[in-house]
């Protein structure tokens, strides 16, 4: 399964990188991360519950063990995921691009499905997989607006962050 | 001996049974101090397996015991190899039989790692989700062509590639026939099966006594002897000890055949370690991928003809997946190598094909078992014949149909059961000229069709021919005894998964005791009560068992005349039997009832003469030479809706011949039921698998099944060539409905679509017949 696209961020290169790799940030925005510990400087574990049409709450222990990390430019992530719905796992990279005063990310995930979420929720799991991209992009976007409208209690960003 | 059931359309015996909930199914059977287990099944296609780690599973309440490869000790064995690959020329045949649990490797997803035994079934699928297990992947063999290419990762690792088997068998010349040729038709077919999809899945319980040291089993098989006999020996126990009983099973059609499957050999083993009963019953999601299935064929095949249609030659090349494992041999490509052949004259052939090991389950026969991809490869050719020589396909058929006179018709090639394909009997003209009539082909082409396509509906029509190879040996036997109450009892050892046995057997020793089919309780699958044979496949119950069956009740016959001339003294010749009695001719109130002579046979004081055999009872025992050819046409009339793909089924006709009919209604039963699965395979059903070997749709959501709605009621006639290969010239019926089925649809749908595409590959949907009118002009 590919998952790809890219999505326009309000702030900096450098935030939006700091962000992305900070364990609390995904906790909070990854839909159905339920832990997420960055137990190596490269390499974080936790705990994902995700619903894929029949299966409602397969829980997963997720490991993601980053590799040819440029900050503030690019990463690729080697994700493991496993439960007893069964597995997905793949690579997925990461590209952060100046866009103006905002920040391009580009993302393409090559995932493999495995076990019986594949077996029963197939023919979900591309519009499931969609949502959570879609619904995990903007939760951060929120968290950019956050972050920055506390950097600058006066002023709101004047650009909310989109999808192409 | 009158004729009087023997061809009556007798209702069903077993049905009250099955219809009333009384019938004992294996799930039914729930014993005192009974444990439930459950596996755990590898989620990978193909991966190292490094570790299965129990330890939490183990000590979860309410855990027996968990076992890993590891824990098997000595029980560990690859299973059997069930069917050794035939004596051809040149053969190629590598073996790999499934093991018990894997261990070092996973070689297709729901391959079992880890059994749990517990106190219920909850508690043994929530140890499951304790078990650790670390697989390291590897890329999975899916691709059949890329399989062989060099380099290609392995399935198995000790053997050189991914060929299981390769097999050639040809007659003739073809390329000079080729060469001879008005037209040579030369495409690429792709034809897919599927699951069985039988309504129970499979189950097993198994019980140890330890004082008499016996082991039951009750096993959804359909060959419940030869799991005896295997259970036997991998157990160390004798024969005798094992007593493994196939109640009444709801549907088989193959997956259920003597497997050994992992679940069949370690519940036995897990019963006896435990000393209490276990039983596993598998889940319609395992069925998916733990139970055997049948899977795609790629042909490349070709027709030479003459300008008058004449077959000069076919040319086949074609691979098969076989799945990661090979236990069943090859008995499915070389039923697609034989069946291809037809009812035809083929005086040019040359066949070979490639069994390819893949990260999928076992490949093993489905009915039909691989004769409806040689079927749809054969008609399909002679449609595309036809069309190009400007010829009407049923004339092309006609045309190359082996004359009466033609039998026994040697092939020339070797057939599943290893003996020379030959044709026994048939006569395949008058059983198109029924379906023609029936369909009313003339004027369906003539008037009906083309009012319709002025009306803008899309209707077409399908016909085609097949022979399916029926009734193969080596034998089986039964047991016949009349019982002091005058009822009769007869035992075989075949299995029994709804084909209707109680009925058909029990109407062939009806006419030759002379009594009423209700008064003969027959007895199936059960190894205590008749433990010698083979098991039901390959169409073979009525000609295979029902012979011997037939012959054990003559033997009880001549028993019953002997003792009857001697008691009323009179000559057997002046004795018949009728309504459960022996009579003398011409002075009927001189009558014994057949319960009171089976007393007198078991006499409890006095002497007897020497060579005396007690009862009223006999053992015989039928093995044909070689299989029969049963044959017979489909024809089919489908609408095409060509905005939705949507295909409507409007009329089916079946023209059968099986040699002498013992039940029609019996007959017609499977062959409706196997029209369904043909309907099933050509539109709805399909497993579909990533490239990763994971299986994409295992639920009845995304599977799809036909249903009443989508197969219609099946018009049927019957012609009967009697089968001079058994007394009572019966063939086999049982996969006959399934195997010519799509090779219908196809020719139909292209008809209806008038020629707009061709259909070269099986199943299609309607979103497959959607891609293929995209590529042409809409019609």
């Amino acid at each position: 399964m590919i998952v790809q696209g890219e999505y326009t961020f309000p702030g900096t290169r450098e935030a939006i990188w700091e962000l992305l790799l900070d364990p609390a940030v995904i906790a909070r925005t990854m839909p159905g991360t339920e832990e997420m510990v960055r137990v190596a400087p490269d390499r974080y574990e936790g705990r994902m519950r995700v619903g894929v049409g029949a299966i409602t709450a397969a829980e997963f222990t997720v490991s993601v063990q980053l590799a040819d990390v440029v900050p503030p430019e690019r990463y690729t992530m080697q994700i493991d995921g496993r439960g007893r719905f069964g597995f997905t796992r793949g690579t997925a990279q990461v590209r952060l691009a100046a866009d103006g005063a905002g920040t391009v990310m580009r993302f393409e995930a090559d995932l493999q499905v495995g076990g019986k979420i594949a077996a029963v929720g197939q023919r979900l799991l591309d519009s499931v997989s969609k949502l959570m991209t879609r619904q995990g992009l903007e939760s951060l976007s929120k968290e950019v607006n956050r972050r920055l409208a506390s950097a600058d209690p006066g002023s709101r960003s004047p650009n909310p962050g989109s999808l192409p | 001996m009158s004729a009087r059931w023997l061809g009556e359309r007798v209702p069903r015996l077993e049905d009250t049974k099955l219809l009333t909930g009384r019938a004992l199914f294996t799930d039914d059977v729930d014993l005192p101090g009974m444990l439930h287990a459950a596996f755990l099944r590898s989620d990978d296609a193909h991966g190292v397996l490094r570790s299965v780690d129990v330890e939490a599973a183990r000590r979860r309440p309410g855990v027996v015991a968990v076992w890993t490869a590891a824990d098997l000790g000595e029980y560990w064995k690859p299973g059997p190899a069930l069917v050794p690959p035939p004596p051809i020329a040149g053969l190629v045949f590598n073996s790999a039989t499934q093991v018990p649990l894997a261990r070092e490797k996973v070689r297709h997803v729901g391959e079992p790692l880890a059994l749990v035994v517990a106190v219920s079934r909850y508690v043994a699928e929530d140890a499951l989700d304790d078990i650790v297990v670390d697989v390291e992947p590897l890329l999975a063999v899916t691709d059949l062509e890329a399989a062989l290419a060099p380099g290609a990762p392995r399935v198995h690792e000790a053997l050189g590639g991914n060929v299981a088997a390769r097999a050639r068998q040809s007659k003739g010349d073809y390329a000079a026939a080729r060469g001879r040729a008005h037209k040579v038709i030369a495409r690429r077919f792709r034809y897919d099966r599927g699951a069985a999809a039988a309504i129970e899945n499979r189950g097993v319980v198994a019980a140890w006594d330890a004082k008499t040291e016996e082991l039951t089993v009750w096993d959804t098989t359909q060959a419940p002897i030869p799991i005896r006999n295997g259970l036997a020996a991998m157990l160390g126990l004798g024969e005798s000890q094992v007593r493994v009983v196939a109640p009444f099973i709801g549907g088989g059609f193959g997956p259920k055949i003597m497997m050994f499957y992992p679940e069949e050999v370690l519940i036995p083993w897990a019963a006896m370690r435990l000393g209490r009963p276990v039983k596993w019953i598998e889940d319609r999601q395992e069925n998916f991928y733990a139970t055997t299935q049948e899977r795609l064929q790629i042909h490349d095949a070709e027709l030479a003809v003459a300008k008058d249609g004449t077959i000069l030659g076919v040319k086949d090349r074609f691979l098969f997946d076989t799945g990661a494992y090979d236990p069943y041999g090859l008995t499915i490509p070389i039923n697609s190598q034989c069946t291809l052949l037809g009812p035809y004259a083929v005086p040019n052939y040359d066949s070979e094909f490639t069994a390819v090991f893949t990260n999928r389950p076992i490949v093993t026969p489905v009915r039909g078992a691989g004769r409806q991809h040689g079927v749809f490869v054969m008609e399909r050719l002679l449609d595309l014949a036809a069309k190009e020589l400007g010829m009407d396909r049923v004339e092309i058929r006609r045309r190359n149909f082996l004359p009466p006179d033609a039998f026994p018709h040697d092939h020339q090639i070797l057939f599943q059961d290893f003996a020379p394909l030959t044709y026994d009997s048939g006569d395949y003209g008058p059983a198109m000229d029924r379906a023609v009539d029936a369909i009313g082909y003339e004027r369906f082409l003539r008037e009906e069709q083309p009012a319709l396509r002025r009306a803008g509906r899309h209707v077409g029509l399908g016909i085609v021919s097949y022979i399916e190879g029926t009734g193969i040996g080596p034998y089986e036997g039964a047991r016949v005894t009349i019982e002091p109450s005058g009822s009769v009892r007869v035992a075989t050892g075949v299995g029994t998964q709804g084909q209707g046995h109680f009925t058909t057997f029990a109407q062939l020793v009806s006419d030759v005791l002379g009594m009423d089919p209700s008064k003969v309780q027959v007895i199936t699958g059960d190894t205590r009560e008749f433990g010698w044979g083979t098991g039901t496949f390959a169409s073979r119950g009525a000609v295979v068992a029902g012979n011997a069956v037939h012959e054990a009740a003559i033997r009880v016959r001549k028993k019953v005349l002997k003792l009857a001339s001697e008691v009323l003294g009179v000559d057997a010749g002046e004795l018949f039997l009728e309504c459960g009695s022996v009579h003398v001719k011409g002075a009927p109130e001189r009558s014994l009832r057949l319960g009171d002579l089976a007393r007198k046979a078991n006499p409890l004081r006095g002497g007897v003469a020497p060579g005396t055999e007690p009862g009223l009872e006999a053992t015989a025992y039928f093995g044909p030479e070689r299989g029969n050819a049963a044959n017979g046409v489909h024809a089919m009339i489908v609408e095409v809706d060509p905005e939705t793909c949507e295909v409507r089924i409007r009329r089916y006709v079946v023209v059968h011949d099986c040699g002498t009919v013992i039940n029609p209604t019996v007959v017609e039963g499977q062959v409706q039921g196997g029209v369904a699965m043909g309907i099933g395979n050509a539109f709805y059903e399909q497993l579909v698998w990533d490239e990763n070997g994971q299986l994409m749709n295992a639920s009845f959501m995304d599977y799809l099944l036909p249903t009443a709605l989508d197969v219609p009621a099946v018009e049927m006639r019957h012609t009967v060539t009697p089968s001079p290969l058994n007394p009572l010239g019966a063939k086999g019926v049982g996969e006959a409905g399934a195997i010519p089925a799509a090779a219908a649809f196809a020719q139909a749908v292209e008809d209806a679509l008038e020629g707009e595409i061709e259909v070269l590959e099986i199943p299609l949907s309607p979103n497959r017949l959607f891609d293929l009118l995209g590529s042409r002009s809409r019609p």
